[in-house]
């Protein structure tokens, strides 16, 4: 819908007017959620505190660490800085929609087997960016899996172990499982 | 998280959000990927009452126009440009630049007119308020520079760090700007005013609609190189941009555009280097002379803790292995030393 300026004079548009408050859908995991937002209110904070999915991670929430990563429409993006209202009526796919039931991902279990976990907290914004690029590129090379997971920033592993489990996924090594 | 309420409109059309735009002259800003103004509300440098969506309006594929020349919207994601087989193909020099920009998710998200458009960085202003200074800096409304307070000319030294603008500009691309009184068409260096609190010359309610490439002339060669500490996710320290056109015999240098970024308020020419190339035979000697030259010419603002000697001696060797990688791309005799 098309606004005319009249409109927007209308719909009470003035310095200093508090933002109205509007429903949103979003389709996340596959599961459809109305919910109340301002429009400062952003995807991660609507994700963890409305819906209640605190898989997904804020952290930096200025679009530096990639914590916060979901899928939206199938592309990774920021959460921290992605606008809720901007997600009305779209597809979001977060680190819980990654298992089915109580069985793991590939990519899931590949970071287990890689020991590329390990405080945590980044790796529900790494398994995402590693799902869509995937997706995208079901054989990426090393090379790829960097550029595709430039965007997360991990203080603990050294990146290495989840370049590993990325390769591994994809049917092209990395190291051999350490666990039994 | 943003601390202050504004207001959100969505836009169907590129018209209708100038339409919107205009309703609240100063206080309007458009959102495409924002993810460069919404981390600057984060932040508090920016306070608009109304953001206006673009979210809604689908991008057009790159086109190629009879001229030979490329037109890319302006809402195209950093993403699609990237990993377009008509631009790596076309304007690879481009494709480049929108490579290096960010991360991935930054590039999924973000927009070939909003990285143009981004805000000039400064690493005290891009801070939360409560690290911030006592009093305001002149991009708060105060009236000093606190990084740098005794700065020659008493202005704000932050730094314009979009990496696609200098290879536009080598590229001698312009932008196509919609207003309320219609459409106009700009050389993408004249986007820029050299001012740090006003760093673009769009008007209040002015969106950018597209980027024209002109055609490459024969005997074109390019070269790009982005400066940066970890390699990835990073703004640059500097950016460098070579456009050189070879005569017929492959060795002689027709034409020369040299770009610099992230150095200064907006992305830098050096003229005088490219006057240096003209005519000239391109030989490793040569390249080293006129990157000594830009180097000097373009004298760049310390940000983000690099010093003017540290980006200047930055600049000068970049410069030389970027101008000997275009000239080798070319085939010519332009070695690196």
């Amino acid at each position: 819908m098309e606004m005319s300026a009249s409109d927007a004079a209308r719909a009470g548009i003035a310095a200093g007017t508090k933002s109205r408050t509007r429903l949103i859908s979003l389709c996340v995991n596959g599961e459809w959620h109305e919910v109340a937002v301002k429009p400062r209110n952003m995807l991660v904070e609507v994700i963890r505190d409305t819906i209640g999915l605190t898989g997904t991670k804020a952290s930096c929430e200025s679009g530096t660490c990639g914590a916060c990563t979901v899928l939206v429409e199938g592309r990774p993006v920021l959460g921290c800085i992605t606008l809720a209202v901007e997600c009305d009526g779209k597809q979001v796919q977060t680190v819980e929609g990654l298992a089915e039931g109580e069985k793991l991902s590939a990519i899931q279990e590949a970071f287990l087997d890689q020991g590329a976990v390990q405080c945590g907290f980044c790796t529900p914004g790494m398994l995402m960016s590693a799902t869509a690029l995937l997706r995208r590129n079901p054989k990426p090379t090393r090379e790829d899996i960097n550029k595709a997971l430039e965007g997360n920033l991990c203080r603990c592993t050294g990146y290495n172990a989840i370049v590993d489990a990325v390769l591994q996924v994809s049917g092209q090594g990395g190291v051999e499982p350490v666990m039994e | 998280m943003i601390f202050f309420d504004f207001d959100y409109e969505r836009a169907d059309t590129l018209e209708g959000a100038v339409a919107l735009l205009a309703r609240m002259p100063g206080s309007a800003r458009a959102l495409a990927g924002g993810t460069d103004l919404l981390p600057g509300m984060r932040m508090e440098n920016i306070k608009p009452g109304l953001l206006v969506s673009l979210g809604a309006i689908e991008p057009h594929e790159p086109e190629l126009l009879a001229d030979g020349s490329l037109r890319i919207d302006a809402l195209s994601r950093l993403s699609s440009l990237e990993n377009s087989s008509l631009l790596r193909s076309k304007v690879p020099m481009l494709a480049e630049s929108a490579h290096v920009v960010g991360g991935n998710q930054i590039r999924q998200m973000g927009t070939l007119g909003g990285n143009l458009c981004q805000e000039t960085r400064c690493m005290q202003l891009d801070q939360k308020h409560d690290y911030q200074f006592v009093a305001p800096c002149f991009k708060r409304g105060g009236d000093c520079c606190y990084p740098f307070p005794r700065n020659k000319h008493n202005v704000c030294w932050s730094v314009y760090m979009s990496d696609i603008a200098p290879a536009l500009i080598a590229l001698d691309a312009e932008v196509e700007i919609l207003g309320q009184a219609g459409s106009r068409r700009i050389r993408v260096e004249a986007l820029f005013t050299g001012n740090g609190l006003t760093p673009l010359s769009l008007g209040q309610a002015e969106l950018l609609r597209a980027v024209v490439v002109p055609p490459a002339p024969r005997g074109f060669a390019w070269g790009f190189h982005k400066s940066t500490v970890r390699g990835g996710l990073e703004f640059g320290m500097a950016v460098i941009a070579v456009a050189l056109h070879l005569a017929e015999d492959g060795n002689t240098c027709a034409d020369a555009r040299i770009v610099i970024g992230a150095v200064r308020e907006g992305p830098a020419r050096a003229t005088a280097a490219e006057r240096s190339l003209k005519g000239a035979v391109l030989d490793g000697k040569r390249l080293a002379q006129a990157a000594a030259e830009a180097a000097k010419e373009i004298s760049p603002l310390p940000h983000h803790g690099f010093t003017k000697r540290h980006l200047t001696d930055n600049i000068r060797v970049y410069l030389r292995r970027t101008l000997a990688q275009a000239v080798e791309r070319a085939g010519g005799p332009g070695r690196s030393s």
